[in-house]
């Protein structure tokens, strides 16, 4: 599942990301999105998956655009109460999934892009983050690989 | 929605009688899913919790955890109805891609009609049952209720509306109607003479513009009747309408009134109960159009053959009034654009609704808790406000500048992008 708003330059990279898996990828049980959601909306989407990998843009302190992390919910756990005026985040609404014992995702992976542009308005991410999506594509289908085997 | 009805007004035409059921149909279903998230996910663990409970408790999981994982899954369920609803008729729930100018893209088959009246029969249970929850929880409670209808929340102004013909509330459709901070009708308008009664003040230090009533005019942020500050929102809503179309609703609405003692509540926390009461009334509305013989009729669309210009879309948004206006060229290509959102409406009230609730919770020398001033953002939270929406950004980019002085005001860094 690719996040992220595609006229808001490296904000939609992680929908790129899942553009260029579609070239790549046709597998009957393998189910590929972009999507712009957030808060509880996760919980509709993701219900009924086995597992799911989560590709998405990040921001942190000292990051170099285009650099790739891969973790797992729990790194988020530390937002989980970070509220919004508007809505949850996405780790709260795993937690509250968790203990809803909703049909939810037994893995979860994300795969987070470290971005440099996310308020201008552009179809185009910047050339570093553009430079970061073939190889975010071969970790996942590398990702997907080591979870069949 | 605002855009559709701009763009049925940009090329003059009128959808049929089924595109506007329909339309309202799948609004109902969007004021279903996004008052139930407001009030579990924003507003409840306020109320449910405690406004000075632990925030590490005062979330959504808090409110699961004390009303029952059973309840939890209720929400969950509920909101999910609202949204696939909204994703048949729109073919996806976030972004649908339905409206066209004079109508809808499809119609709905039988099949769909069913699956959707059962959902909305279960949507009114729920609603009925999450104003119990508000009343046993929170009305329930003395303390909370005098804290709603205390001073520190409390804020007279103007209040707007759309209403239908019998001035009933209306989400998708009807007349503007503004009444006064003493509940009187001051001004009932079309959508487009909205020019005519409110103009925008600028500050410049914010994004934001200040929307004020043109005829009142911009007095500064003060409350009352001679300032042109109004509010648009659930209770604003309820405020300038005289009840609700559907009968629980306007069995609720009547008691609403009754406790917090008559028309108009100025009461900013009373959003919530508003909220609720609207709820109702989305389920309610929900069912009658889920059942009306019209909505599955294949006649979704007038195809328009005027030549394009300008127009204006009004809807009331689960925050309150939404405005659009678009102007184009002859090829229907927009020129110009014009949005007022409801937090942009509320943004002079909301600015003066925290300062008033900051001055009335923090006293000199009193250590300021992190529950104070949770019971600060009370004051904001209730107008569930969406900034992003309500800001205006030409550049494209945020050219955003801090200053940083010292205690004697001089600057001591000034850091810009």
């Amino acid at each position: 599942m690719g996040l992220g708003n595609t006229i808001l330059s490296d904000d939609g990279v992680g929908c790129r990301v899942a553009m260029a898996l579609k070239d790549r990828l046709n597998s009957p049980d393998v189910d590929i999105m972009e999507a712009s959601i957030a808060g509880l909306d996760f919980l509709d989407v993701l219900t009924g998956y086995d597992r799911t990998i989560i590709i998405d843009a990040i921001q942190t302190e000292k990051g170099t655009p285009g650099q790739i992390y891969r973790f797992g919910p729990d790194i988020l756990a530390s937002t989980r109460h970070a509220g919004t005026p508007h809505d949850v985040n996405l780790a709260t609404a795993l937690e509250l999934g968790k203990r809803l014992n909703l049909n939810l995702p037994r893995r979860i992976i994300i795969f987070a892009i470290e971005v440099k542009d996310v308020t201008s308005f552009s179809e185009e991410c910047t050339p570093e983050v553009m430079k970061a999506i073939p190889a975010c594509v071969r970790m996942v289908l590398q990702e997907l690989k080591e979870d069949r085997t | 929605m605002a855009s559709c009805k701009a763009t049925d007004a940009v090329y003059h035409v009128d959808p049929p009688p089924a595109a506007k059921k329909l339309r309202e149909l799948f609004y109902c279903a969007h004021m279903n899913h996004s008052h139930i998230a407001h009030f579990y996910a924003l507003a409840a663990p306020d109320f449910v919790l405690g406004p000075m409970s632990d925030p590490a408790q005062r979330n959504i999981l808090g409110v699961v955890a004390k009303v029952g994982l059973q309840i939890g899954g209720e929400v969950i369920k509920h909101r999910a109805y609202a949204q696939s609803i909204q994703a048949v008729i729109g073919g996806k729930a976030t972004h649908p891609v339905c409206g066209l100018p004079g109508g809808m893209s499809k119609a709905i088959t039988e099949e769909e009609r069913k699956d959707f009246e059962e959902k909305a029969k279960s949507l009114v249970e729920f609603a009925k049952y999450s104003l119990k929850l508000f009343n046993d929880l929170v009305l329930g409670n003395k303390e909370y209720l005098s804290i709603i209808t205390g001073p520190v929340y409390t804020m007279k102004s103007y209040y707007m509306g759309l209403v239908d013909a019998n001035n009933k509330v209306n989400f998708y459709d009807g007349t503007l109607r503004l009444v006064d901070p003493d509940g009187k009708e001051v001004a009932k308008f079309k959508p487009s003479e909205y020019l005519d009664y409110i103009a925008e003040h600028v500050e410049p230090w914010t994004y934001l513009k200040f929307p004020f009533l043109k005829k009142v005019g911009w007095k500064g942020f003060v409350e009352g009747k001679d300032s042109g500050v109004y509010r648009v929102s659930p209770l604003a809503r309820l405020n300038a309408a005289d009840g609700m179309a559907t009968p629980l609703a306007q069995a609720e609405y009547e008691r609403m009134y009754k406790t917090l003692g008559g028309k108009p509540v100025h009461a900013t926390l009373a959003f919530h109960w508003a909220r609720l009461i609207e709820l109702v009334y989305a389920a309610e509305r929900l069912l009658e159009l889920c059942q009306d013989k019209e909505i599955t009729s294949p006649n979704v669309r007038t195809i328009p053959t005027a030549k394009p210009d300008e127009g204006v879309g009004v809807v009331e948004a689960p925050r309150g009034v939404l405005i659009h206006h678009y102007k184009t060229d002859d090829k229907g290509i927009v020129q110009k654009v014009n949005l007022i959102v409801a937090t942009a409406h509320n943004y002079p009230a909301m600015n003066m609704s925290i300062k008033k609730a900051a001055q009335g919770l923090i006293k000199k020398g009193q250590t300021v808790s992190e529950g104070l001033l949770n019971m600060v953002e009370m004051a904001f939270r209730a107008y569930d406000p969406c900034m992003a929406c309500a800001t205006h950004n030409l550049p494209g980019k945020m050219p955003l500048e801090v200053v940083i002085y010292d205690s004697r005001g001089d600057i001591i860094q000034r850091l810009s992008r």
